[in-house]
């Protein structure tokens, strides 16, 4: 359970009314982790679904906060820095434990045998490196993208140069300078620092101008019914035999739209970093950083 | 002889009982009763693919994996796609007919798709594997090496690695396409065709990056799902030679799709 450690009630005494959220700049010391969670969340607004993602991952939600880091994903390396410079409230976009599940499923439910086994070495260290550290993880993504879904874009956007080349409000449409596809891939690579997690279907040499941009995971049928829009779909990940395959088969046939996958974490890193530039207006008292993740993959020479 | 006369032949050798309920192993595409002049097997029945066969004179396509770019190959929503129908029009205009063999695959001993795949990254004693065919041991290397390995073997331009390159490693686990597997603590390599990158039943990029980070020696090759399952493909053409010989078996690639 995603959200065991705030149970409805609990939540509407944290968040329900602004007079109810502890007013965490009043306290003598710190505030701790649930009240700084309490005000982002009502700052935000709206409400958890049933069966949702956020909450508490590790780590004791009274623990004082000293610093808040934003990241798409608490890996090792993210924790590492958020530690040493002092950053201990963190808040992930994806899981810190390794799946949906964020931890290993419960002794002897159906989950148990294909999920994280508690004694796996790499979660056990892990674990205990926010336990040495004194560390809180929070999952912030249900609420953030039900709210402020288009800094995901906006963000990814503005770290590739296209910011101001949005087409219109309502669609992630942008008509960046006109290049060949290859040459846009190389841009999106060098402005991403991506190290091996792109990968491009479709004509090298097709002439790309109008971009639709898609952070996360594209929905299966997001090739057939959006391809004509754009003459590239830069997105995050995609799932081979449904838009590559589409994609690929458009090249086959001709046509000049390609897809451009960078990487699902890789994709969703601006938005966060969109999400730390929101926090230091809810959080003044709190020192405020974004954590970037990074390419994950290599490339074999 | 007819494209339902070669599937009943398939099924009378596949080795274990046929389940009707497959929603995946059917005909996609053509008139089951047209004349088979030729078979080409292929991981997937990509719209290049179907022309390469045409080009060589083989009209039934036995492809593992979607014709219509979703799992269950519905073409409700797809009825009025320009690309839906030149590829329909092109295949019916030829006579074309496809047929999908993916579950049977998997249930079938060895799993052709596994075989093939373990040969085409170098690692041996994969030669009757099945779909879980367990960890398998290469003579210790670093995983830099490793993967320096499986590019030269397969061809592949795009498959992506996590973990460190120093890393020692010799036990390798595989699985085909999207049933990537999760890596545990007697696997140093995890190798998988595809797996959604975060959010899933587990995230093996996430695990192996942390493992390097805490000096653990693990890594995660993902071929992509064509190169993954492309080799099972050939052995595929092999095996249903020994059991029809009415019309020529070729094996045709359905061919990376990645450039980076």
């Amino acid at each position: 359970m995603p959200t065991s450690h705030i149970s409805r009630r609990r939540f509407a005494l944290l968040a329900g009314s602004a007079a109810a959220v502890p007013p965490i700049s009043a306290q003598s010391g710190p505030p701790v982790a649930s009240a700084v969670v309490g005000r982002i969340l009502n700052e935000l607004g709206g409400e958890s679904p049933a069966n949702g993602t956020d909450g508490y991952k590790a780590g004791d939600p009274s623990r004082p906060v000293r610093g808040i880091a934003t990241t798409a994903m608490a890996t090792m390396d993210v924790l590492t820095r958020a530690a040493s410079s002092g950053k201990n409230l963190i808040l992930t976009y994806e899981p810190v434990f390794f799946g949906r599940a964020d931890g290993p499923a419960a002794p002897g439910s159906p989950a148990a045998a294909a999920g994280l086994d508690p004694d796996d070495p790499i979660y056990k260290a892990k674990r205990e490196f926010i336990e040495a550290k004194g560390l809180v993880v929070y999952r912030l993504r249900d609420r953030w993208q039900a709210r402020r879904r288009d800094d995901m874009v906006t963000a990814l956007a503005e770290s590739l140069g296209w910011r101001q080349y949005r087409v219109k409000s309502d669609d992630t449409l942008y008509d960046i300078p006109g290049a060949t596809a290859e040459e846009v891939v190389a841009q999106i690579r060098s402005r991403l620092n991506l190290t091996g997690g792109l990968r491009a279907v479709g004509d090298r040499a097709a002439r790309v101008r109008r971009i639709l941009l898609l952070p996360g995971t594209m929905a299966a049928a997001t090739m057939w019914t959006r391809y004509a829009d754009a003459d590239l779909i830069v997105t995050g990940e995609v799932r081979e035999w449904e838009n590559t395959h589409f994609a690929a088969d458009l090249f086959t046939e001709g046509e000049k739209h390609g897809l451009v996958t960078i990487g699902r974490v890789v994709s969703e890193d601006p938005g966060m970093r969109a999400c730390s530039v929101w926090l230091k207006t809810v959080v003044k008292e709190i020192p405020v950083q974004w954590l970037a993740v990074g390419d994950p993959y290599w490339r074999a020479v | 002889m007819t494209a339902r006369e070669v599937v009943e032949r398939v099924k009378a050798h596949v080795g274990v009982p046929w389940n009707d309920q497959s929603y995946r192993d059917t005909f996609k595409l053509g008139d089951p009763e047209g004349t088979v002049r030729g078979i080409a097997t292929t991981m997937m029945a990509t719209f290049g693919m179907l022309k390469r066969a045409h080009e060589q004179g083989l009209n039934m396509v036995v492809t593992h994996e979607d014709t219509w770019w979703n799992d269950r190959d519905d073409t409700k929503d797809l009825t009025d796609n320009p690309l839906y129908r030149m590829k329909r029009e092109f295949a019916l205009k030829n006579e074309m007919i496809v047929w999908r063999i993916h579950d049977h695959m998997h249930a079938m001993r060895p799993d052709f798709t596994v075989v093939g795949s373990l040969r085409s990254v170098g690692v041996k004693g994969g030669e009757n594997a099945t779909m879980r065919p367990g960890v398998l041991t290469i003579p210790e290397t670093t995983l830099g090496e490793f993967a320096s390995q499986v590019k030269r073997l397969t061809g592949s331009r795009a498959f992506r690695c996590v973990g460190d390159p120093k890393a020692r490693v010799s036990r390798i686990l595989l699985g085909p396409g999207y049933a990537t597997p999760r890596m545990t603590a007697g696997v140093d390599v995890v190798i998988g065709g595809e797996q959604q990158e975060a959010d899933g039943a587990f995230d093996d990029a996430e695990y192996v990056r942390d493992a390097a980070a805490l000096g653990m020696p693990k890594g995660l090759i993902m071929l992509g799902h064509v190169v993954s399952e492309e080799p099972g493909m050939e052995d595929m053409a092999n095996w249903m030679r020994t059991f029809i010989q009415e019309v020529p078996i070729r094996f045709v690639p359905a061919e990376e799709p990645f450039w980076t």
